[in-house]
């Protein structure tokens, strides 16, 4: 069984095929993504995930193809001793905005409070949960309802308090419990609906019961930075909202603690001795502010940052700069865009029909997107999961290729003919519509140009409209006159798409802005997080990915890649598709080469 | 009479920043739509969350009302908290002000440093070939996009010059993440976008001066002083230039207003800690507290920068009292 | 009725000595213009400019006959491909030609720029005009409104107005005369409160004209010079807050080429395809310089003195 005492429990009773043929000890899994690093850096990393396909490159690494790797990999990690002591400088585009983590929404937040604050469990990058606060994973109880985690003993906070199952409980009652009504926590929505109750029969042991069966529960709420109920209990929840304490901690429980933050600039952190897992090996950590993905590049090149995330269009510069190493691996994230089915908006008159959406898919050459706007950093996306889900079904029922004949002839079938303008038209209605992105991301603004020429090539006009992001998100998710919009996701470790794609979430306030409502799909997505059996929830998914490749009302275009640069002086960062923002276990063992 | 001029114009100001206020608030309250501030793509949040932030954070409410509860907040001194992060606004504000008069006084100060002497030498040597130098250098400073001459100098002084092993500027920030602070890292940091923004003034102000300086030194009163008998030198210095700058200060003055949000690009191009990149991220991401706080702010330096020139000009020239 | 082109010729200064008499006296716009005619820079520059708006007119003339491609038109095949060739200013990121758009960039860039200046000096003139002209209250009450228009931190204003009015050309347009014309206003009620005054005004006056024909007769052309300076000047000064709001990311938004956006969009490729960030980048240069050159020669032709 893969990571030995880390992966067990009946809610992940089937192994998934990684886990088994996964190395048996963290070293291993440091030194095989190490290894599989250094492939990819030694290969052309367009050539062999265009030719293989992203999800190919992971399972052919994680299927057991090590020795392969080891062998073609050339040069060896020399194993270098860890030096304490050091700063690491990682900048990003935006400012956080809170660090307190049950009210922080954000990425850049969520980063800076999951080195301050560990929850009850933690993520490999693999997507395997390991014990944090919690010693281990835990076994739920046959009902599948109730789940007892027991605390690692001694747990103290960084003012020497002992850190017990009260924390827990007061931290998950700032978002589920009616006393803490007023606290603007985004967690509320979730936690309230199904949490049932939280206890403590005693200082070491919390636990927990869900309303119903509720898969996703480990993966996805287990994680939060849990808060000092010593420093934050006597607060009422307006007061939780306002205090001091978000936007500077004065106590802690993560390997990290806050020393100062220079709005607009950067956060600086201090190893925290106190840390549960031992006292991390760099003196300080320092989240900075950068205007643009220009300025990372910049920033890498000059050493002022030791990491950062690389835009796919920098990926070139960067690769030139003796100092930075890049890696580069698949994550849970699509860009993809939505039709308004809505039949009261012109969206749904136009895109009704199956056969519309499916035409419209396959006159887009995908892969030339892939490479002319992403330069080769992705790849052309099947199916709705993304790659590294462990539900991710990589040939559905109905695959799409750039097939531009069928595409015309699929409309001609539909009756949508072209005019004497060159644009179809049916019954007197143009196939002419607008596309709508948030402004300010490059490659989004290209994807709309590209999407508006390849289908002008086969009579539709399709306009494309830059607007700032609020008033995207306004459109998704309540005023939609949109007829098509553009963005991309981030997905959570759990295959479960329900805010997407559930009728349930077309009211106004979710996430269903297509307006796609289809009973089957309602139903496999419900049955599927009621149960915990791994394998019989991969089968439901299978099934809705098929249904999905099919009706496609929001296709896909492709699977991001994820690259980050970090100097050569920085070692041990370990970064993967699940713990690259905010469950960064490994963190503590980053050190640096000149120890400055 | 001075004193009736002062109330008069003074009532009149703060006429000028209701009005601004209001309509920053229109501007923002007509655009947001149906978005609440703080929302991100987040899967998690349910309608009802959404519908309780806005109700906590007044929008659920006319505009008017809003606009209303914040001005008597104001005129207790409380400008409220931000709608993205919580954090008092005047703490935001107090944060990054002193950041932007830092860039923004600096530019000046060095504007004004150069522009004379390059004024002097533009007018003493008139017709020359320095004199042409100087024209074609401040006029060519006038016609570089600021956020490219602020980029240019990023890839030279940064990168180009770290990489060439040379002692290199930072590209970002006004102090070092760790260590930083202290007046030399500061004066490292403030170099390039001061020079960015400098450069503009640099362009207007010495051309003025030349020409000012032109206008002084063809007066009868230098004849005058020539034919006394006095030194070239201090025909020059003392009485030509000292009449001279008495135009240029005006000038000066006219850009004070544009002290707050004069350099926003400038402080977006290097990542400026500063108050106008504050209100821009800001009023993208409908942050109406921390918006209509700077802007109060910016208009109130604005006002009061052109109510003390009013006086000024009042005590100076006794006919505009009674106009 | 005494005719403003010889009171005017009177207010110029005086020959140079008694007797100078070599050429016959010449209205005030004779004169500026031979002072204008007899700068080189100047002329060069004002030129220039001329040339640019022309190519900018006629831009579909150039896609048909030199460089037979449309400004939107992909070719994701050839992308970045250097200068030369086919292509003689290159392609850029999604394979257009960067010579096609700069031709099409300028009818944007250009065309915001006469229309905002445009824009500006009519609401402006006229708000200044009858403030100058009638004063007291209307005087008051204008000003005070022209004094929250410049009391407005301008780069606040255009950031919500840029949300508000997605930004095409001609409401980008609008949005920058917004904040424009309230210096016009001043100057323009400046110059109206000095002419005012004047003798022939007066004497007009005394005769019974009417306001209206007052204004426009008589007060707008001692106005003009102020305009006409400002316009000039200004033509610059706005193609470099276009490209200032296209960098803030408020401006002309893509696939519309402008220059301000061409050279925005090019800074991502900086270190890859730097021809792409330099001929937009020159582009502007050139023009804004050409239009400050040509603002100075025309201020300069107008009064002499401050030459």
């Amino acid at each position: 069984m893969a990571g030995g005492a880390e992966a067990t429990g009946a809610g992940r009773a089937a192994a998934s095929q990684e886990e088994t043929k996964m190395s048996q000890d963290e070293t291993d899994d440091e030194k095989a993504f190490a290894l599989f690093d250094r492939f990819l850096e030694d290969w052309s990393r367009r050539d062999f995930i265009r030719r293989m396909g992203a999800t190919a490159a992971w399972t052919a690494f994680s299927g057991g193809a090590l020795a392969f790797l080891e062998a073609c990999a050339g040069g060896n990690t020399v194993g270098e001793t860890p030096k304490k002591g050091g700063h690491v400088i990682e900048g990003n585009f935006s400012d956080i905005r809170t660090l307190n983590s049950m009210l922080s929404s954000d990425t850049a937040s969520n980063q800076v409070i999951g080195l301050m604050f560990d929850g009850l469990l933690n993520v490999k990058k693999n997507g395997d949960l390991i014990g944090a606060l919690a010693q281990d994973v835990p076994t739920v109880s046959a009902d599948g309802l109730t789940y007892t985690f027991k605390l690692r003993q001694n747990l103290k906070w960084s003012d020497d308090k002992p850190l017990t199952a009260d924390d827990v409980i007061f931290t998950y009652a700032l978002a589920y419990d009616p006393k803490y009504a007023d606290v603007s926590s985004p967690r509320r929505g979730d936690l309230s609906k199904y949490i049932a109750s939280i206890t403590a029969p005693d200082p070491q042991t919390v636990v927990i019961q869900t309303t119903q069966v509720f898969a996703p529960f480990l993966g996805s709420h287990t994680g939060y930075g849990i808060l000092p109920k010593h420093i934050l209990g006597t607060l009422s929840a307006k007061e939780i909202n306002t205090t001091d304490f978000n936007s500077g901690p004065t106590v802690v429980n993560g390997a990290f603690k806050f020393v100062k933050w220079e709005k607009g600039q950067q956060v600086t952190l201090a190893r925290n001795d106190n840390y549960w897992a031992g006292p991390a090996l760099l003196d300080q950590y320092v989240y900075k502010v950068l205007p643009d993905s220009v300025a990372v590049t910049t920033q890498l090149k000059t050493g002022e940052i030791d990491i950062g995330p690389v835009d796919p269009s920098q990926f070139d510069s960067v690769k030139t700069a003796s100092n930075v190493a890049q890696v580069e691996f698949p994550v849970p994230n699509f860009t993809f865009y939505a039709y308004n089915l809505d039949p009261a908006k012109l969206g749904g008159k136009l895109f009704a029909d199956k056969a519309v959406r499916q035409a419209l898919l396959f006159a887009l050459d995908r892969q030339k997107i892939v490479t002319a706007v992403f330069f080769g950093h992705g790849s052309v996306a099947n199916s709705v999961e993304p790659p590294t889900s462990w539900a991710y079904k990589e040939k559905p029922q109905v695959l799409y290729s750039f097939d531009k004949a069928k595409a015309e002839s699929m409309l001609d079938g539909a009756g949508w003919v072209k005019g004497s303008d060159g644009i179809r038209a049916k019954d007197g209605v143009k196939l002419k519509f607008e596309m709508i992105t948030n402004a300010g991301n490059k490659q989004r603004e290209s994807m709309l140009t590209v999407m508006q020429q390849s289908w002008k090539d086969i009579g539709v006009d399709a306009t494309p409209k830059l607007i700032q992001f609020p008033e995207l998100v306004s459109q998704i998710v309540s005023t939609r006159t949109f007829d098509m919009f553009l963005v991309g996701f981030n997905w959570s470790i759990d295959p479960d798409e329900a805010p997407l794609f559930h009728s349930r979430n077309t009211v106004a306030g979710g996430f269903n802005g297509a307006d796609f409502k289809n009973a089957d799909v309602d139903k496999i997505l419900d049955d599927a997080i009621a149960t915990l059996d791994k394998e019989k929830r991969k089968q439901l998914y299978f099934q809705f990915q098929d249904i999905m490749s099919d009706q496609v009302p929001s296709p896909i275009i492709l699977f991001n890649t994820g690259i980050y640069g970090v100097s050569t002086r920085v070692k041990g960062a370990d970064f993967g598709p699940f713990n690259q923002f905010a469950n960064r276990p490994w963190m503590k063992d980053v050190w640096v080469t000149d120890g400055k | 009479m001075l004193a009736k001029f002062v109330v008069r114009r003074f009532l009149a100001s703060i006429v000028v920043v209701l009005g601004v206020t209001l309509i920053t608030l229109l501007l923002m309250d007509r655009t947001r739509g149906t978005y609440v501030p703080g929302i991100d793509l987040n899967p998690a949040l349910r309608p009802e969350d959404i519908a309780r932030l806005r109700t906590n954070l007044g929008l659920d409410q006319p505009f008017y009302m809003w606009y209303v509860t914040w001005i008597w907040n104001v005129a207790h001194g409380d400008f409220g908290r931000s709608m993205i992060d919580g954090s008092p606004v005047t703490s935001h504000i107090l944060d990054r002000l002193p950041n932007t008069l830092e860039l923004t006084g600096t530019a000046i100060v060095v504007g004004i440093l150069l522009s004379i002497p390059l004024g002097v030498i533009g007018a003493l040597r008139r017709g020359s070939k320095a004199d042409h130098a100087l024209t074609v250098v401040s006029v060519a400073g006038f016609a570089v996009p600021q956020f490219w001459m602020g980029l240019l100098l990023i890839l030279i002084f940064s990168v180009t010059f770290q990489q060439a092993g040379l002692p290199w500027l930072p590209s970002s920030g006004a102090t070092s993440p760790l260590n930083g602070g202290d007046l030399w890292d500061r004066i490292v940091h403030l170099l390039m976008p001061a020079t960015v923004l400098a450069f503009f003034y640099l362009s207007v102000w010495s051309r003025f001066t030349r020409s000012s300086m032109l206008e002084v030194l063809s007066q009868d009163y230098i004849r005058t002083a020539r034919a006394k008998g006095m030194s070239e030198r201090r025909v020059v210095y003392l009485h030509g230039l000292r009449n001279a700058l008495i135009p240029l200060i005006t000038l000066v003055g006219l850009e004070l207003p544009g002290l707050v949000s004069g350099g926003l690009v400038v402080e977006v191009v290097f990542g400026w800690p500063g108050i106008g990149r504050l209100a821009f991220e800001r009023a993208l991401q409908y942050d109406y507290s921390t918006v209509m706080g700077v802007t109060f702010f910016a208009t109130l330096l604005v006002v009061a920068g052109n109510l003390l020139a009013d006086v000024l000009y009042a005590i100076l020239d006794p006919r505009i009292r009674y106009a | 009725m005494i005719d403003p082109g010889q009171a005017i010729a009177s207010d110029l200064p005086a020959p140079a000595f008694e007797g100078d008499a070599r050429r016959p006296a010449q209205s005030y716009w004779n004169e500026s213009w031979e002072r204008l005619r007899a700068n080189r820079i100047g002329i060069v520059c004002g030129s220039l400019i001329v040339v640019l708006a022309l190519i900018a007119i006629a831009a579909p003339l150039f896609t048909q006959f030199l460089t037979h491609v449309e400004p939107s038109q992909l070719d994701l095949d050839n992308t970045f491909k250097p200068p030369g060739g086919a292509h003689l200013l290159g392609t850029d990121e999604l394979g257009r030609d960067t010579l096609t758009r700069l031709i099409y960039g300028g009818r944007v860039t250009l065309g915001v720029a006469f229309l905002t200046i445009a824009l500006s000096l009519t609401l402006g003139t006229g708000v200044g005009l009858l403030a100058g002209y009638y004063g007291r209250w209307i005087d008051d009450l204008l000003m005070r409104f022209v004094d929250v228009v410049l009391a407005f931190p301008a780069i606040f204003l255009f950031i919500l107005m840029a949300i508000l009015f997605r930004p095409t050309p001609i409401t980008l347009a609008a949005v920058i005369a917004s904040v424009g014309w309230g210096g016009v206003a001043r100057l323009v009620r400046g110059e109206v409160l000095s002419v005012k005054e004047r003798d022939f005004i007066l004497a007009t006056r005394s005769i019974g004209a009417r306001d209206v024909r007052l204004i426009v007769r008589h007060l707008l052309p001692n106005v003009l010079p102020v305009l006409i300076v400002a316009a000039t000047l200004g033509v610059g000064q706005i193609i470099l807050i276009e490209a200032a709001l296209d960098f803030l990311g408020l401006g002309i938004q893509p696939p519309t080429a402008s220059w301000g956006n061409m050279l925005t969009n090019s800074q991502s490729y900086f270190f890859h395809s730097t021809w792409l960030v330099y001929f937009p980048g020159i582009t502007i240069f050139v023009t804004v310089l050409a239009a400050n050159l040509f603002g100075n020669a025309v201020r300069d032709a107008f009064d002499p003195r401050l030459k």
